[in-house]
Formats: structure tokens, sequence, C-alpha cells
């Protein structure tokens, strides 16, 4: 007889909400300075959501805690649900206690953005002169529909404050499917195709500052300098996009400029 | 004879970018750089204090570090019991800071320097607390979260610079606590900050509501003095009343504001240390002597299973050991700062160094 | 037996909720009556059917009532008067049971929601020998007078009033569904809107 493993304890103690009984168990799916975000379900065992929670912090005064946790759980609640009735492609709300410190928002099936770029990016030779260009258009594609998306975000009146290609998810079109990573030769493109919706709305906030715009952007660009260098030449295609999908672009673009040349930060006295 | 052969070498350290004005002398001792040990020889500190309600201006700080930087300069060597020939280089703030006890410490070194005839080291400030305050705590590779009454920013070590990831959008967080200290008219001696932070394990009946500002791993704290200046001058016409609605003390408005602006800083810090992926943090500047700051933070690191370092105010508060060590790390590298390139600047951001004594 | 047991996620086993839809009510006025008089034998959510989406939208607020009645936050009298006033996108609790709750007069097809709390007190012999889901529906049948319809989709969207529902949710003029041209896609988005809205009462 096979000795039974004791079980293990899990990291964190769940949120009050999840200890009650679900159909499946709720698995902890990443740990942020912001809180968690759990996989579980929503009053059915066919109706799979995100609950994100942020647990107290025990560094702070009970009462400030409380209202903290409160107001940013509202917060990033009435962004999504302002983006959702405007058609920005994001997780619509499903429940929330705000004073618990919870929310469960759709979940959104597919892979991170970041992935798929990479897995894109992961099987071709490092850019040379002597490659023959190849078809980049599966690609190029997902930049325009990058940009499409922070453009209807802007276009709405909200800043995301952390835009990077892990805060972007790929679904698979009704049909599509797509696997993570390891795609057959014939179906290559098929992992960067699906549509992209932004995710992780924790630092968002609504504004409509030209200045809060390109710092978004900018965020993004250095993103993708930092984790896809291959396909940094393409972020003007996103902002050729952006362009495209959002009116008042020029100036923020403009301002994009200056963000770029003092690299975020402003000069400060000692 | 070169610095890299030698097995002792001396700095001097001269600090006036504030109201303290420190003179330190260090040795690293060792033939490797990278394994040689640091022994502060001297740490001699004074203080220009201004009546209660009052700030230090920059033309009174400016003359209360010319009228004792002889002195001190030589109860530093006596301490140390050095002859001037001993010193390898005399190291200076070279900014960030306010112009005038800048310049005015900048032009003593300077004397020094060409005096007994010593090569010049001009030190950022910031990197000063940060290279003190790992060679005094060990911490090896942390998140620093530098604060005091003119900075406020939360740093990590990144390729040869230490980079800032986030900061004060407005005013310096010690810059907030000392005014509101003028406000309720608190004593500057030792320190407003030191008075607030004993004031305030009086008070704590009640949290006053200030604005919390953060803004991803940036801070802002003019908001909070308004309203905390507001508050403060309702308790002084008896109109004050806390959530409870009885009166509020001078105790609870310190209480209050330094259970929200510290746990800004730590929110702060701790976004950076996800961000970073460390586990330590280290605190420097004057505002991180204050146990409460550090007792926030040990709350928040050992919750993600990481510690804090933190140095009292002998290395905390502005001195001068800790531009001497700075210094020193920099001339061990062949850095040297030409007497006609030796000025001083208010502006001088952390990030501007390249840190070439680290891998 | 048309009363359905529903089986939400995320509720203490010690709970139960069951839920039945009524068609062509003709004694609102009798109903109403009960819950205006405290009567404790009428410890029912009544939801006016044609203020409702479909399943999903009604188990949302059924959730949402038992999350604060496990919160310990009523802000009504009892978990039954939450479900209702969870059905608003504000916190008018007037307004809410106006729009969904049983309206004299008015009321035609009725959704019945109970939740079985678990007993505060031991329980006398009698009542602990009947099961709940048998005496419920013994009880609803003897005072409903309408129609008992199995609670379905269908059934619910043969109820639904349009024009209110998209006042009540405040759908008339959002640029997502004024986009879509299939009306099985816009009925998901309208259902989602509304449950988003929910959600977010009072915000």
């Amino acid at each position: 007889m096979a000795a039974v493993a004791p079980p293990t304890e899990p990291q964190f103690p769940l949120p009050k909400v999840l200890t009650y009984p679900a159909s499946t168990p709720p698995s902890l799916i990443t740990q942020g300075a912001e809180g968690r975000v759990y996989k579980t379900t929503h009053l059915l065992a066919s109706r799979p959501c995100a609950l994100k929670y942020r647990p107290p912090k025990p560094y702070r005064h009970p009462i400030l805690d409380a209202r903290l946790t409160k107001a940013r759980i509202s917060s990033e609640a009435k962004v999504l649900e302002r983006c959702w009735r405007d058609g920005v492609p994001v997780p619509a709300v499903y429940a929330m206690d705000p004073a618990a410190g919870w929310m469960m928002i759709e979940w959104i099936e597919g892979i991170p953005v970041r992935v798929g770029i990479n897995g894109w990016l992961g099987e071709r030779p490092e850019d040379g002169a002597e490659t023959p260009k190849e078809d980049e258009t599966p690609l190029v594609d997902l930049m325009k529909r990058i940009g499409t998306a922070v453009g209807a975000l802007h276009r709405t009146g909200v800043v995301h404050g952390d835009l990077t290609t892990s805060n972007m998810m790929l679904r698979p079109r009704q049909g599509g499917q797509l696997e993570n990573g390891c795609a057959g030769d014939e179906d290559r493109a098929k992992v960067v195709e699906g549509d992209v919706i932004l995710i992780d709305f924790g630092l968002a906030t609504q504004s409509m500052s030209d200045e809060d715009r390109a710092v978004d952007l900018y965020v993004l660009e250095r993103a993708f300098a930092s984790t896809h260098p291959r396909a940094e030449r393409l972020f003007a295609v996103v902002l050729g996009s952006y362009k495209a999908t959002f009116k008042k672009a020029p100036s923020v673009l403009i301002k994009l400029e200056d963000v770029r040349l003092r690299g975020r930060k402003r000069s400060m006295i000692g | 004879m070169d610095i890299t052969k030698k097995k002792r070498r001396i700095a001097l350290g001269c600090e006036g970018s504030a109201n303290k004005l420190g003179i330190g002398v260090i040795l690293h001792e060792g033939d490797d750089l990278s394994t040689s040990t640091s022994t502060v020889l001297s740490n001699i500190r004074h203080t220009f204090v201004s009546p209660p309600g009052t700030g230090f201006l920059p033309k009174d700080t400016a003359h209360h570090h010319r009228a004792f930087f002889v002195r001190l300069a030589k109860q530093a060597l006596t301490t140390a019991g050095l002859h001037p020939s001993e010193i390898d280089c005399i190291c200076y703030t070279r900014g960030p800071g306010m112009g005038g006890p800048l310049t005015s410490v900048a032009v003593a070194a300077r004397t020094l320097a060409l005096l007994w005839d010593k090569p010049l080291v001009g030190v950022n400030h910031c990197v000063g607390h940060i290279e003190m305050g790992r060679a005094i705590t060990g911490a090896d590779h942390p998140v620093v979260l530098y604060v005091s009454g003119g900075n406020t920013q939360v740093i990590a070590y990144a390729e040869q610079r230490y980079r800032i990831f986030g900061e004060t959008l407005d005013i310096a967080v010690g810059n907030c606590l000392d005014r509101f200290a003028r406000a309720l008219q608190i004593s500057n001696d030792p320190a407003p900050g030191y008075n607030i932070e004993q004031l305030a394990k009086e008070g704590g009946r009640v949290l006053l509501d200030l604005p919390y500002a953060v803004k991803g791993m940036d801070c802002s704290f003019s908001g909070i003095l308004t309203r905390a200046e507001e508050l403060a001058a309702q308790m002084k016409s008896g109109a004050g009343k806390g959530p409870d609605g009885e009166p509020f003390t001078g105790a609870d408005l310190c209480f209050s504001l330094q259970e929200t602006v510290f746990a800004m800083l730590v929110e702060i810090t701790e976004r950076a240390m996800a961000h970073v992926g460390s586990n330590q943090v280290l605190i420097v500047g004057g505002v991180g002597c204050n146990e409460r700051l550090q007792k926030m933070m040990e709350l928040m690191a050992t919750d993600r299973g990481g510690s804090v370092y933190a140095t009292d105010e002998r290395f905390c508060i502005d001195n001068g050991i800790m531009i001497a060590h700075a210094g020193l790390l920099a001339y061990e590298t062949g850095f040297r700062t030409p007497i006609e390139e030796s000025t001083c600047t208010q502006r001088f951001r952390t990030d501007e160094v390249l840190v070439k004594w680290r891998k | 037996m048309t009363l359905e047991k529903l089986d939400l996620e995320h509720i203490p086993p010690a709970y139960q909720v069951y839920a039945a839809l009524f068609r062509n009510v003709s004694n609102a006025e009798f109903l109403h009556a009960q819950l205006l008089s405290r009567n404790s034998d009428f410890e029912y959510a009544f939801i006016d059917a044609s203020s409702v989406i479909s399943r999903l939208h009604l188990l949302s607020a059924v959730y949402s009532a038992v999350n604060v009645l496990l919160d310990g936050t009523l802000r009504t009298p009892n978990v039954h008067s939450e479900i209702v006033v969870s059905m608003n996108i504000s916190n008018n609790i007037a307004d809410a049971y106006r729009r969904w709750g049983i309206t004299p007069g008015k009321t035609k097809d009725l959704i019945v929601v109970k939740v079985v709390q678990p007993p505060t007190a031991p329980q006398d012999d009698a009542s602990a020998q009947i099961p709940p889901q048998q005496a419920i529906w013994d009880h609803l049948k003897e005072h409903v007078q309408g129609t008992p319809t199995p609670l379905t989709d269908a059934e619910i969207a043969q109820a639904t009033e349009w024009p209110k529902v998209r006042k009540y949710y405040r759908l008339n003029g959002v640029p997502l569904l004024d986009r879509l041209a299939d009306p099985q896609e816009k009925l998901r988005q309208s259902e989602q809107l509304a449950i988003m809205g929910m959600a977010l009462r009072g915000l």
C-alpha cells in the first residue's frame, strides 16, 4: 500500500470567501505586492472566474488598512466597469466585497501576450542581414491589436498604470485552439492569434492627462525593450494603430517624446 | 604610491548638505578591494538647531558650517589619532542639498586638499548613505529606502547604477515632518522628527483621516502636510474633533501622520521589492532612525520572508563618515575630482553616479 | 415539485437556497400584505420576474445577499429583503422594492427565493421531521395563486420586460450594446452589464 502524502498546507491562508465549498478547489495563480489572484468559480461550477484578493497588510494601522483595501477594490472595479461599458477589452466584474478585500472577475482563457510573442520569436534566428525577410504578418497584426486595445483604453479615460505584455492576454477566438508555446510548423501563426484583453488594473486610474497616457505608453515601450528586444522595432506598429484608434493620440505621442528624454523621472532638488 | 597596492587606505569626509556639519575619518584595510574591511576612526557631527516654529535657512546654516568646520576637522583628526600626512584623500559632498551650506563645506574641503596636498573626491550624498548603510549592516543586495529632509527615494542597484524605482513627486517625507513640527511648535532639538516620534507614542486613541498618496512606486506628501496643518490649526482653535467626536491632541496628530506617511513608504518599498525580486530592505537617511518606521518595515519584510537592515542615528543622520567611505570606494577605483572641477550642485541624482566599485 | 434547490458555489453547506417561478399570479396583494405585516411564515424573497433577465442574473443577487449575510453586514431586515435590494445598482432601498419586489396590481410573474439558514436555537421535533424542501413547497403551493413553472432561462425570458430592465440597469446608449447586432450576444452582454452594475452597487 502506498503511503499517502499528508495534505500540504496552502502557502497563504485563503480569504474567508474561498473557505466555503466549491466544485473545484481554488488555485493560487499569482502573488504580487498588490495581492493574490486565485482561479475559482462564480455561482456555477461551469463559470470560472479569477478572484482578486488584497490581504490585510500587517504593517498598516487597521483603520487605514481597511480604508485603503476597500477604496482600491472599489476603484479597480469601477475602472473595469467603465472600460466594459465602452467596449474596451477587459474582464467583466462578477461579484465583489470591497470591505473583505476581494472581487471576482471574468476568467480570461488563453496565454499572456508575452508568451505569444516569445513563442513566435523563439524559433526564429537573430535578426541578421543575410536572413531573408520572412512573413511577419501575424506578429505585426498582433502589434496592431495591442495598439487598438490601448487606444480604446485611453479614449475611455483610463490609464492602466502597469502596461506590460504580461498584463495582456491573448484569448482564442471561438473555435480556435491556442496551446501554450509549442505550435507545430503549419500553425506557427497560432501563437500570436486571438483577441487582446487587458488585465490587472490594480494600479489603474481614471485620467485624461496626456502626461499619464504618455507614461503608460512609455512603460509599455520599456517592457517591450526588456522582454522582447527582438520585437522592439515593431513598437512603432503599436503606436500606429494606437493613433488610428484614439483621436487625441498625436498630443500624447508628443508628450511621449518628453517622457522618453527624461526617462520618466524628474530632476530633483536634494 | 598606487592606492590599489596600499594595504591601509584612509579618507577624511566632509558633509554639510543640510543643517548637520559632519566630518569623519574611515580606514579601509586589506589587499583585495573586494574583501577589505572598513573601520570608523572618527565620526564628529554638529547640528544647527533653529528655534521651535522655524526651519533652518540656507544663509544661517552656511554660516554655522563655516564657523564650526575647523573645530570639527581638528577633533576628527585627534579622535582618529592621525596626522594629516596619513590621509589618502579628502572627500566632500558635491550634492544634492542646499546651495549655501554645500558651498561652505566644498570650499573648506578644497582648502584642506590644497593645504595638505591631497586629492579631492566629490561624493553624491545619497550614494554616501547607501554605501555606509551597506557597510554597517552587511546588507548585500538590498532595496534601499532613502528617507531624509531632502530626499525620498526607493532605490535598487543594477548594472553599476543605483536606480531610482520610486520617489516623491513633491516634497521629501522629512520635510513634511519638519514643517508639521513647526505647525505644532515642536522643538527642533535634537531633531523635529525625533520629537514627533516621542509625542506619537502618547497618541493613537484615534487615527485621523489624512490623504494617502501613492502612485505606483511614487508618492506625494504635500497634500498630507496641508491637511495635517489644517488639523493642527483646528486643534489650537479648539474646534478639532476626531472620528469619535472627541477633541484630539497633538500626540494623536503626530501618531496619525506617522502611521499614514510610513505606510506609504513601506508600500512603495514592498512594490519595488516585488519588482526586483529582492527580500532585503535597507533604510537610510535621517527619517530612517524612526523606530516606528523600522518596525513597520520589519512587519512587511517578515510577511515576505525577508529582513530589514537599519542603522542608528550615528549613520542614519547625515554624517561625514559616509562621505569618507563612499568617496574612498570611488577613489580606490581611480576616481578623482580635480580642484578646478570641485564644484557642488543642488541637483545631483543618485542614478547619475557610475558605481564602479560594484559588479 | 417545481421548487428547485440551487447549488451555488462558495456557500456553506448549512445554508440551502430554493427557488421557484410562478406565472400568472393572481394574489400579489395578499403576498405583499404578508411582507408588510412581517408575517414570519412568509420569509421569502418575492421578485417580480419582469425585471429579471436570466437565472445567472437572479443567482448573482442571491449570492451577493448570502455573502452579506455571512459577513454580518445586512442593510435590510433579512437575507430575503437583501436579495431584492441586491438586484439594484444603487443603494436606494425603496427603489429596489418598487422595481424588483412584488407590487400589488402589477406583479404577474413571480420568482420566489428561500434561503434556509442553520438553526440558531435547538429545533423542536415537529419541524425537524419535515424535509425543508417539501415543507417550503407545500407552503408556497398553498399560498401563491399562480402557475408553477420551471425556473429556466426560456421561461424567465418570456416574462422579461426589456424597456424596464434597460432603464433599471442603464443599458440605453451603452456603446458596447449599440455595436452588437446579434440578439443572443446582445442579451448576454446586457446580462453581464446588469450583473456588473449589481456587483458595483452604490459605487
